[in-house]
This record gives C-alpha cells, sequence and structure tokens, in this order.
C-alpha cells in the first residue's frame, strides 16, 4: 500500500469525525451558553449546583467521561448509540469550558449597557438577547474556536468505543499492511490538514481581539 | 448495577494503588512540558526564519489529538528500533503535546515585559544568556504561574490516554478490573468521580495561587 493509498483510507473516517464534531456542537454551544448565563445571574444555592455541573463535566477526564457513560448508561436501561453517547459527552465537556468565557464576558460588560436597557423600557431578557449577546460574541469568539479545535482532537477517542472514525481507520489499516511510518504519518497529516485552518484562524481572532494581553492570558488553560 | 459494596472496595484499592504512578507521570510530564515548552518558546525568539520554523512545529503539534501523537510514538518508535516501554513513550507524547500549549503561554507571559527591560539589561552588559534567565523568565514565571497552573491540571487530566498503550495508572488498572469482570459501569463511575476530586482540587490551588499573585502585583 502506498502512502497515497494509506491516506485516502484514512480519510474515509473523515465523515464520522465530522459527524461526531457537529452533533457535539449542537450540545456544546447551547449547554456553554446556558450554564455560563446561568452561572452569571443565579445566587445562592441554585449557583452553586450549576457550578457543580460545570465543573463535573470540566474536571473530569473526557476519556473517562466517555468510557463512564458509554458503560454505564446501558446498566440503568438507557441504550443510546455509541455515536450520541460520544457527541454528548465531548459536546458538554467542551461545552463546560465555554460557558466559563460566556460567564467571564458577561461580567466584563459595562454595568451601564443594562441599566440603559432598563431606562429604556427593556426586559431583562430582551436585554440579554439584543444588548448583551453580540456584544459578547466579539470576546468570545476566540475562546469558541478553541473549543472547536479542542472537540474535533477530541473525536480521535471515538475509536476507542469502535467508531470507525479517522484513527479507528488507521488502526484497521494497521491490521491490513505493516508500515507504521507511514500509516500514522498519514494520520497525523489528515487531522493536520483538518485543524490547522482553525488553528490559523483562531490565532487571527485572538489577535484582533486580545490587543490587550491581559484578556489572552486569562483564556490560557482553561481550554484543554 | 446492584450494590456490591466488595466489589467496589475492590475497584477503589485498584485505583489508590495505581494514583503514585498517575501522580508521577504528571509531575514528569509537567516537568517536560515546561522545559520543552521554554526551550521552544526562546528559539523561536531567536531569528526569523527559525521563529517561522517553530511556530510551524507549535501549531502542528496543537493540530493533532493527543491519542495520535501517543499512537504514533508507541508504533512508530519501535519500527526503527527504538523500543521503550509505555510509561516512557506516554510521558514524551504528553510533554511534547502541552509544550506546543505551554510555548504560547510563555511568549503571552513574555509579551507582557516591556521591551526596554532586556533593552536595559543588555546596555548594562549583561550577557544574552543571563538576560534571558535572570531578567526575563524570572518576571515572566509570575505573569504566567495562573495558565501554567490550570495546563499542569490539563496535564494530569491527559493521563488515562495511556490506558491505551497498556499503562497501568489508575485508567488502566480500572479498565483491567473491568474486564476481568466484565462490569464495566461501577469501576468508571468511581474512577470518574476520583478524578474528579483529585482535578478539582488541583484546579482550586491554581486559582487561589492566582488570587494571591493578583493581590501581590497590586502593591
Amino acid at each position: 500500500m502506498s502512502f497515497f493509498d494509506i491516506f485516502r483510507g484514512i480519510l474515509e473516517g473523515m465523515d464520522v469525525t465530522l459527524t461526531v464534531t457537529f452533533m457535539g456542537l449542537c450540545f456544546a454551544i447551547p449547554f456553554g451558553l446556558v450554564a455560563g448565563i446561568l452561572q452569571h445571574f443565579l445566587k445562592g444555592a441554585s449557583r452553586a449546583s450549576v457550578t457543580m455541573i460545570i465543573e463535573f463535566w470540566r474536571s473530569t477526564p473526557v476519556l473517562v467521561l466517555m468510557f463512564m457513560f458509554y458503560y454505564s448508561l446501558p446498566t440503568v436501561g438507557i441504550y443510546l448509540s455509541a455515536t450520541l453517547v460520544a457527541a454528548s459527552t465531548l459536546g458538554l465537556h467542551v461545552g463546560a469550558y465555554g460557558s466559563q468565557s460566556v460567564r467571564a464576558a458577561l461580567q466584563a460588560l459595562d454595568r451601564g449597557q443594562v441599566e440603559a436597557g432598563f431606562a429604556l423600557g427593556l426586559r431583562r431578557p430582551a436585554i440579554l438577547w439584543t444588548i448583551e449577546l453580540p456584544q459578547m460574541v466579539r470576546a468570545m469568539l476566540p475562546t469558541f474556536v478553541n473549543q472547536l479545535i479542542q472537540l474535533v482532537k477530541g473525536t480521535s477517542l471515538v475509536a476507542l468505543i469502535t467508531m470507525s472514525d479517522m484513527t479507528h481507520r488507521a488502526k484497521e489499516i494497521s491490521q491490513l499492511t505493516f508500515d507504521p511510518p507511514a500509516i500514522y504519518s498519514a494520520l497525523l497529516l489528515a487531522y493536520f490538514i483538518l485543524l490547522y485552518p482553525i488553528t490559523i484562524f483562531g490565532r487571527w481572532l485572538e489577535r484582533k481581539v486580545g490587543q490587550g494581553s491581559g484578556k489572552l492570558m486569562e483564556d490560557h488553560g482553561r481550554g484543554v | 448495577m446492584a450494590f456490591d459494596l466488595p466489589f467496589l472496595l475492590q475497584i477503589l484499592k485498584a485505583i489508590f494503588q495505581a494514583m503514585p504512578l498517575t501522580l508521577a507521570i504528571a509531575l514528569v510530564s509537567c516537568a517536560g512540558a515546561f522545559l520543552l515548552g521554554f526551550a521552544f518558546e526562546i528559539l523561536r525568539r531567536v531569528n526569523r526564519p527559525l521563529g517561522l520554523l517553530m511556530r510551524l512545529i507549535i501549531d502542528f503539534i496543537r493540530s493533532t489529538p493527543l491519542l495520535v501523537q501517543i499512537y504514533f510514538f508507541y508504533y512508530v518508535l519501535p519500527y526503527y528500533g527504538v523500543v521503550l516501554p509505555g510509561v516512557v513513550v506516554g510521558g514524551m507524547a504528553l510533554s511534547i503535546y502541552y509544550s506546543g500549549y505551554l510555548a504560547e503561554v510563555f511568549k503571552a507571559g513574555i509579551d507582557t515585559i516591556p521591551a526596554g527591560q532586556s533593552e536595559a539589561a543588555l546596555a548594562l552588559g549583561l550577557a544574552p544568556m543571563d538576560v534571558t534567565f535572570r531578567v526575563i523568565a524570572p518576571q515572566m514565571l509570575r505573569n504566567i504561574a495562573a495558565p501554567m497552573g490550570n495546563y499542569f491540571v490539563s496535564i494530569l487530566k491527559s493521563t488515562p490516554y495511556l490506558a491505551v498503550i497498556g499503562v497501568a495508572e489508575m485508567m488502566g488498572m480500572t479498565l483491567e478490573i473491568a474486564s476481568s469482570t466484565f462490569r464495566y459501569a461501577e469501576p468508571m463511575l468511581l474512577l470518574g468521580i476520583v478524578f474528579f476530586i483529585l482535578a478539582a482540587t488541583m484546579a482550586w490551588c491554581v486559582r487561589r495561587l492566582e488570587v494571591r499573585l493578583m493581590q501581590s502585583s497590586k502593591r
């Protein structure tokens, strides 16, 4: 098998990688927004419980989360497809990280904006939706792009719960032909081609948004 | 999933037995990622061609999954006659993967130090090495302590990846019990709880450190 054949074989797993990514986003974005907003607005015990949920998804290793739900849900009578389990665990893990940038962006906005909204006779949800959220997007975007990269990279884990993504394809090919250097270089290359444009885009966004490096530093290290 | 105390205790015992190895891997990988990341960042600043090359390397590391990097080292090195135990390969992969992120942290940390500092130090006749290690590095470390701490937590949370190449850290031990008893639910839940407590505690310490550093730099 030539390097080109191997590479083409690996790309056959691209659809699973992309499917899990898109489904994961369907979990990550709503969860990140809702959890971050709730954490900002709630007080006391209800806030603590939201924080607890976010921390659970953030602080438990994603591989452990995935195995946990993949194997535990059937024992309580819930049977979900591997795709759904993978997408939801990856998505919620990434979304929990995203929620922190939502909350930070909300806190960073000038209080006067909300007061002006009230003065204009708007209700709180309307202020959030029409005044605060549009302004937050700018601050949140770099983190969201970084999280998207983490999500795509995270999909490589679905190979471990028997789904035939690019990583799994590489393992399959390695059983047909003994050529680890070509197979795993091709696999690295496949992910690099997929993710490098997003990495560059994220770097560009970060430079555009976070001119003051203070904001940049805040983001670092929260995202992996 | 019936409640079975002896089984739970057996799992917990295995997890705690594997905890020192997990922590040791995390610690060594933190040190490795720190040194390598710092080296990457210093090399990036030497001159423009080298800077662009280092940037490509760092971006490559950041744009490929950790799992794939682990597989790469685990399967490709033996092909060229370099046979290393899984722990070593895993620690190496963790160090390399996170060095890409730490290099970015170092970059942000160095960028916040005014250029006048190194110019002044050079003007005073300090050797370039001394400027890097005695003037820039100490100030940078304080700037980046918090984000770096967050990556160290991430390294701890990434140690379960090593289970896929047969390292008997916490996840590996748990999987061993699970596959020998055909009961996956309880071991995985317990492992999740233990990891959650470990990582949350570490993250809490990092936040405390962040608050203290912010207070001390206000003075």
